[in-house]
């Protein structure tokens, strides 16, 4: 090999990087932004949700009547704040993206609303349940169709309140979980002049409640609202038994599993509880959600969350449609909606973005096993909670 | 050669890198990254074939301290030229960053044969020191407190000295993996620090400007990743000459001879504990350095972006550079942190050319991309 510069190769290499710098890109189609998480551990959530926010894009293109040509630009946060982070700029830094429908994981969404609210990106939530995000902020861009424990206490205590009840004895474990729906609870119920007689924090691991429930029973509530997980809701409720006390035991969504009803056997029975979102086909919209889904021949399924980020990409679309493919107006028009219709049913944000009619199923225990409240012997007024 | 020749070699070859740099960093669309996936090993091949590597090697070699300002220099034109683009600066950003922790499992790694699997253990270390430090001692001056969480991160992996210095290689590596799973529970369980769902962190400030606001338009205005960028690439520029520094000094050779045999440097009178502990601590140091840069800029850290999978993406950066070659670790942190970003565009398909990527970069050059040359005990032409 000699050591002499071969010039013609040279020019070869300046013109092949003339050719690659000289690239620029042209705005074309209306752009909205999906970020889920596309790999990884939760990958099934984030690519049916993927695929449900690309149904109602492309059921709005093959639609006469809409304005635009909508395009669906799907990033992947990879369930990690830090990769989250680089996509939200990436997305909020494109002008030609107007809206995002993002995240799925509540530590992703946590590190990037500051991001969205530096760009003025407006976004809307689809499956990350953490309250923060919507409430721990101030800013106009954030928001969430689904609903988080605040919306499932707000549910609970009304509809504990419809059915009568006023006096509660409370029992949580120290955990975020326990702490926090304790906490909303609280709020939810003295908002809506319901009485707490006794709080009592508790460790989840803890075997004996006997304490506990003395001084509960002295305090003669009408109903325990237990918030915590299965394995302590089990040992609570085979305990009042013991101490012979009768009242209605209310969970949240952390008993809502079979395992509850193994624990307990027949005193299951009347036991109530609420959670977030509904089997997606008893969502207002979920069977027309479902036939349309299953017409595109997806290679993943929907998920639980897939009506959600349906839901959600519907709305911006239907805000585009209003207000033009401007961020700050859609901003401003999403800041405003309130009962607007959709696949999860009416949509209302508050003033944190957060929508405050988000779907809340409530669970009875009938004969063994969880059924939907307006399904059970209860509803109907054949059996009764005491 | 004359000096002059030697300064112009060493300026094309910088400019030519800047401007890869440039187009790996801007584009965008589906064919523009597959057009240099295939452009860049083609140019490269003809700088090969036209010797232009070969000369630019020696050059770089004559003149080393030339070639690092100008390439500092030349990041820092780039830096401009992207100043409203927030995504590419911080994606340049995030691979000074990574860098910098690099260099440091170069040093640990390249030099004194300690494997690290917890690098980003370290940089975690440093990261939530900052996020501490800086809200709970606002008067103090941030660059103090990056300082500050370098050394955090050194004295935190001090704890790792005893068991490390007790065991070697595989068990060494155990031990170091362990470490990185032990932190991210610990910060998992600790409600001090945010507990799983993170912490917000407060942006740097030096001598009251703040780098959140936007570049300050006297010099043009630009992104408020601008400000961070440049941060990096000096922290980055200064581990770099560092790094080179130790590597040419009697240090070096230490750290060398005690990875190569560490009986037979014993019997020569090196003292092979103080050299793993020095290399230890300086590349934890690095990693915390640019852990607590990462946090202020990114504003909000939790431990789920501190994984083992991020250790081994380090740890893969120094592999696929060529191990313990200093320079490597750039163009290898640039594939590892940017391709896949690149390749959004095929969604879930992504890690997986992205995988086969790296193993036909391995297939080819199996000892990574730019192998650690022979030791240099004279510099110049003089010699």
């Amino acid at each position: 090999m000699s050591d002499k510069l071969k010039l013609p190769n040279v020019f070869i290499v300046l013109i092949c990087c003339v050719f690659l710098i000289g690239c620029s890109d042209q705005p074309e189609t209306i752009k909205i932004t999906f970020i889920g998480p596309l790999t990884g551990g939760v990958s099934a959530g984030g690519l049916g949700g993927r695929n449900s926010a690309d149904l109602a894009i492309s059921l709005r293109n093959e639609s006469p009547d809409s304005n635009y040509k909508y395009e669906l630009v799907s990033l992947d946060d990879e369930c990690k704040p830090n990769i989250g982070v680089q996509v939200a700029t990436k997305a909020a830094a494109d002008k030609n993206i107007v809206a995002g429908v993002t995240h799925y994981c509540s530590a992703v969404a946590m590190g990037t609303v500051d991001v969205y609210h530096k760009f003025g990106l407006p976004v809307i939530v689809w499956g990350a349940v953490l309250p923060d995000i919507t409430y721990g902020n101030d800013h106009p861009e954030i928001h969430r169709v689904n609903g988080t424990m605040i919306n499932q206490n707000m549910v609970a205590a009304e509809f504990m309140i419809e059915q009568g009840f006023s006096k509660w004895a409370v029992i949580h474990d120290t955990t975020d979980y326990g702490k926090g729906h304790f906490k909303y609870f609280e709020k939810a119920l003295t908002e809506r002049s319901g009485t707490i007689l006794g709080t009592f924090g508790v460790n989840p691991d803890q075997q004996d409640f006997t304490a506990e429930l003395t001084k509960i029973k002295a305090l003669n509530p009408e109903v325990i609202y237990f918030g915590g997980l299965a394995p302590t809701g089990v040992r609570i409720r085979a305990q009042m038994d013991k101490l012979g006390m009768d009242q209605v035991f209310q969970g949240t969504s952390g008993i809502v599993s079979d395992a509850f009803i193994d624990g307990v056997g027949e005193l299951a029975e009347g036991v109530l509880a609420f959670r977030e979102g509904a089997p997606t086909e008893k969502l207002p919209g979920g069977k027309m959600f479902m036939q349309a889904y299953e017409a595109r021949d997806f290679n993943e399924p929907a998920e639980a969350y897939g009506a959600f980020a349906f839901a959600a990409t519907d709305l911006i679309i239907d805000v585009i449609e209003k207000v033009g493919p401007d961020r700050k107006l859609i901003r401003e028009e999403l800041n405003v909606i309130r009962e607007h219709e959709s696949i999860v049913g009416p949509i209302t944000f508050d003033s944190h973005g957060q929508n405050t009619i988000a779907l809340i199923t409530k669970y009875v225990i009938q004969d063994g096993s969880w059924v939907l409240w307006e399904d059970s012997e209860y509803a109907s007024g054949n059996r009764s909670l005491k | 050669m004359s000096q002059l020749k030697t300064q112009l070699v060493i300026l094309i070859g910088i400019s030519l890198s800047v401007i890869a740099l440039y187009g790996f960093l801007y584009l965008e669309h589906e064919w523009e990254i597959g057009l240099l996936l295939v452009a860049l090993p083609v140019v490269i091949l003809l700088l090969k074939r036209a010797n232009m590597l070969i000369y630019y090697q020696k050059a770089a070699r004559l003149m080393p301290r030339f070639t690092l300002v100008s390439f500092v220099l030349g990041v820092l034109v780039l830096i401009l030229l992207l100043r409203h683009e927030h995504f590419a600066l911080l994606m340049l950003t995030t691979v000074l960053l990574y860098v910098t922790v690099s260099l440091g499992l170069t040093i640990q790694f390249g030099f004194a044969g300690l494997v690290n699997f917890a690098a980003i253990a370290f940089f975690g270390i440093g990261a939530y020191s900052m996020a501490v430090l800086n809200h709970y001692f606002h008067a103090v001056p941030d660059l103090l407190i990056i300082l500050f969480s370098g050394l955090t991160s050194a004295l935190l992996g001090a704890l790792l000295i005893l068991p490390i210095l007790r065991t070697r290689g595989h068990y060494a590596a155990l031990i170091t993996i362990a470490f990185g799973i032990l932190l991210r529970t610990f910060l998992e369980v600790n409600d001090v620090f945010g507990g799983p769902q993170g912490l917000k962190v407060d942006g740097l400030e030096i001598l009251g400007w703040d780098f959140a606001d936007s570049f300050p338009s006297v010099l043009g205005g630009g992104s408020f990743y601008m400000a961070y960028a440049i941060a990096a690439l000096l922290l980055a520029a200064a581990a770099y000459l560092l790094t080179r520094l130790i590597e040419a000094s009697w240090f070096g050779l230490n750290m060398d001879s005690v990875r190569l045999d560490e009986v037979a440097s014993a019997s020569f009178g090196i003292n092979a504990p103080r050299w793993k502990i020095t290399a230890f601590m300086a590349g934890n140091f690095f990693a915390g350095l640019a852990g607590a840069v990462y946090a202020a800029m990114s504003g909000f850290i939790a431990p789920a972006s501190f994984n083992f999978a991020d250790s081994l993406l380090l740890v893969s950066i120094v592999l696929l550079g060529g191990i313990g070659n200093a320079v490597a670790v750039i163009p290898a942190a640039l594939l590892i942190v940017v391709l896949p970003e690149k390749f959004q565009v095929i969604q879930e398909y992504r890690l997986l050319l992205f995988g086969i990527v790296v193993i036909l970069i391995l297939r080819f050059r199996p000892s990574g991309l730019m192998p650690r040359g022979l030791r240099q005990y004279f510099t110049g032409n003089s010699a």
